[in-house]
């Protein structure tokens, strides 16, 4: 069993309204969002950590159960398409 | 008692073999037997479609595709549940008929359950819409 490590670092954004004459494809690229929150979690590291020690959790732990489910939705997809609109959502 | 067994008992009983040498044949036969590990590796999606017919919306097309990975993610993070609210959980569950405990949630149990998932097709047919869940 293969396990994720890495958050998605890209989804596919496809809609098309059916008013639109053609559909809107996008390609996010998540990764730049993963590397702007990281100093983020830095600085917040320590008010984390403190809030371990106050409510007795492992930081560590929570850390990597956070970065488990980020990454364990990779490959997801979902796709809605009506007579309105056709939305396709795919992370990568 | 299988045929290789027997085989090294005749074995041994024809002193064609010493105590020392059957156990060990005899290990290596249970070794062998041992069925492999439960490969849950292959089941990786949880696809939902559902195609619906609704008056006002008009046809409507869905399809979602889950990674089994989120579902494992997402029992281990019942191990952050502290023991209290565990049982405010199972209480809440019992109140609404379901002799479910979520202490037996363990990610062991969840293997198993996935490889019964992997044969799972459950398919909703009525006039107004068609479900299907299956795993892939």
């Amino acid at each position: 069993m293969t396990q994720e490590i890495l958050p998605p670092l890209s989804a596919s954004v496809h809609v098309k309204p059916a008013s639109w004459r053609f559909g809107l494809r996008l390609w996010v690229p998540l990764f730049l969002l993963w590397l702007l929150l990281i100093p983020l979690l830095i600085l917040a590291l320590p008010l984390l950590f403190i809030a371990s020690l106050v409510f007795r959790f492992s930081l560590w732990r929570s850390l990597r159960a956070a970065n488990g489910v980020l990454a364990a939705t990779r490959g997801s997809q979902v796709e809605v398409d009506n007579r309105n609109t056709r939305v396709f959502i795919k992370l990568h | 008692m299988n045929d290789n067994r027997r085989q090294i008992l005749d074995m041994l009983a024809q002193g064609k073999i010493n105590s020392d040498e059957a156990e060990r044949l005899i290990t290596a036969l249970e070794r062998s037997d041992v069925p492999a590990a439960r490969d849950t590796s292959n089941v990786k999606y949880l696809r939902v479609l559902v195609d619906a017919n609704d008056e006002q919306e008009g046809p409507t097309k869905v399809n979602v595709r889950v990674p089994m990975q989120l579902l494992r993610a997402g029992v281990r993070l019942t191990g952050f549940i502290p023991d209290r609210a565990r049982e405010q959980v199972n209480e809440a569950l019992r109140k609404e008929g379901i002799s479910f405990d979520i202490n037996k949630l363990t990610p062991d149990n969840l293997e198993e359950m996935i490889e019964h998932l992997r044969d799972l097709s459950v398919d909703v047919d009525n006039e107004r819409a068609k479900v299907r869940v299956f795993c892939e």
